[in-house]
């Protein structure tokens, strides 16, 4: 038996298809796309591929994520909440707080014993998201994805006092004419963003195990500071952008055998690669 | 005749005055611009030029706003809240309470009967609570930011923001625009997301009447309306919203300065 969680968020779609064993068949990352959500059998089609599998051989589907209500193949939806927890402690079983900093909100979990026991969560405040880091990035002209890197060879880190995304995008360009040097920048950047960060989760305990997810979990400079923000160590999982993913598919696999065992019938939907109709 | 100036360098605009007694002479607008020291050089040569002015004719100058530290020329900088609140006096002696809404912040000032600041408070540094949302959402809707009034009074569905947040509030524009949803709805939408920040802003302050707005953001008709039904209040605009603090400063430079 083959099962599949797929994670839509705001900037990437995931999907991870695993076996009973829960061993990762395939885990593939696209880009969720200008027109919001409609890639989703894409990236279902490539992890199927890579799987070598079809997708009648999966037997229970769940999505997740900010689009997850709009995959019309996926057999159930699973809050991104409930998902990242479970897939968060099956990477991580001593696992109790966890924290995912993706582009468009951050969430921050309790966990106990693998399960969800309280969060908070920002999704109204750019500043407070990885959009912030993006939006700079591009004002700096730098790639995403070398901010991390560029951030580790800073001599200091440059306080930014907007709090804003928007006025933080005004104040680096004052900054770069000011001559200040681009890793300093970023390296502030980085603190700023980890501060707020950290303010988030200290509306509930931070307890070890702390685990880091989410794109921003990618970035070595953002690792670094939210670890100096919090004053303890973090744990990154190899992939931080496929704990949704994973977790979904984890319940999948846990919501098909339940009812199997339990004699219920369960219901699927068409097995059909449909392009989601999000704006009809 | 005795003239005195008043410039208000902005974080996006800068004014300038000229006055003469207690009547406003002359006035300039120019953007900021990365400049504060040109831009009010820019301001002082086109007032006296209006006025065929030199100098020598100006009895003192006060600067406020952002760059207020760039105007070379002035005697003295005085703080914008005690400016807006001295300009909102000159105009309407009767108001208790200013609303200024700026390019970076918008600001809630109690104002006594000598135009004296009584209490006042300022929007946290987030251009959804400034004029800045609406320059954001305006470029997103390629419409002239002197257009966004009009437009969003036209408006008979105004959409709702999900969030107090003007970057994603430009995604959800973006894909507003995107479902084909009229320009004048967001317009409108976004005017009520400013106008309930600014509601609960002056609420800290408890609004006494009458109140005046002030400040670029009064440019926009359709933004007075909203907040107008959000505060449940008519509001006095004057004639010039914008360079209100700026006349503020000139009138502060008349003022003789031991009651400074």
């Amino acid at each position: 038996m083959h099962f599949a969680g797929l994670d839509i968020g705001s900037t990437m779609t995931k999907v991870v298809l695993m076996d009973t064993t829960d061993r990762v068949l395939s885990a593939i990352k696209g880009p969720t796309g200008p027109e919001h959500r409609q890639l989703a059998n894409e990236v279902m089609r490539m992890a199927l591929e890579q799987a070598n599998l079809q997708l009648d051989d999966i037997s229970y589907i769940v999505a997740t994520g900010y689009g997850r209500l709009n995959v019309p193949f996926a057999d159930d939806q699973i809050t991104e909440l409930s998902c990242h927890a479970r897939g968060v402690s099956s990477l991580f079983p001593n696992v109790r707080t966890a924290i995912d900093i993706g582009g468009q909100d951050a969430k921050c979990m309790k966990i106990e014993k693998g399960k969800l026991v309280d969060f908070a969560m920002n999704d109204k405040c750019a500043a407070g998201t990885g959009r912030f880091l993006e939006v700079t990035a591009a004002t700096l002209g730098i790639r995403l994805e070398d901010m991390g890197n560029t951030s580790l060879k800073a001599t200091k880190k440059i306080p930014i006092s907007n709090l804003c995304t928007i006025f933080a995008q005004q104040e680096v360009v004052t900054l770069l004419s000011r001559g200040e040097k681009l890793e300093d920048i970023i390296a502030g950047l980085h603190d700023a963003l980890a501060s707020r960060v950290a303010a988030l989760m200290r509306r509930l305990k931070v307890e070890p195990d702390v685990v880091l997810t989410g794109g921003v979990a990618k970035n070595i400079g953002m690792v670094k500071a939210m670890k100096e923000n919090l004053g303890c160590e973090l744990l990154v999982p190899e992939e931080p952008l496929l704990t949704g993913a994973t977790g979904a598919a984890i319940l999948a696999k846990e919501i098909y055998i339940k009812a199997s065992a339990e004699g219920e019938t369960i219901s699927t939907k068409p097995r059909r690669l449909k392009k989601a109709t999000f704006f009809s | 005749m005795t003239w005195f100036m008043g410039i208000d360098i902005g974080s996006v605009y800068s004014k300038g005055v000229i006055i003469v007694d207690s009547e406003l002479a002359a006035y300039h607008v120019i953007p900021s611009g990365a400049n504060y020291q040109t831009a009010a050089e820019t301001i002082r040569q086109e007032l006296l030029r209006q006025l065929n002015l030199s100098q020598n004719d100006i009895a003192d100058t006060v600067a406020t706003g952002t760059g207020a530290t760039n105007v070379t020329f002035a005697s003295r900088q005085v703080s914008d809240i005690v400016c807006t609140a001295r300009g909102i006096n000159n105009v309407f002696p009767q108001a208790r309470t200013a609303i200024e809404v700026a390019g970076q912040s918008t600001k809630a000032i109690r104002i006594n009967e000598q135009g004296m600041v009584t209490n006042f408070t300022i929007s946290e540094k987030c251009a959804a609570g400034s004029g800045r949302f609406i320059e954001v959402i305006a470029n997103v809707l390629r419409i002239n930011l002197k257009d966004f009034g009009p437009l969003s009074l036209k408006s008979r569905q105004p959409v709702t923001f999900g969030t107090g947040c003007a970057v994603f509030g430009e995604s959800e524009a973006i894909t507003r625009v995107a479902e084909g949803v009229p320009k004048e709805d967001i317009a409108a939408g976004v005017n009520k997301a400013l106008a309930s920040k600014i509601s609960s802003l002056v609420k800290k302050i408890k609004l006494e009447e009458p109140c005046a707005i002030c400040g670029g953001g009064a440019l926009n008709t359709g933004l007075i309306k909203t907040v107008e039904q959000e505060t449940n209040i008519k509001l006095l605009v004057p004639p010039q919203p914008q360079i209100i603090t700026a006349l503020g400063a000139a009138v502060i430079a008349r003022t003789p300065k031991p009651n400074m």
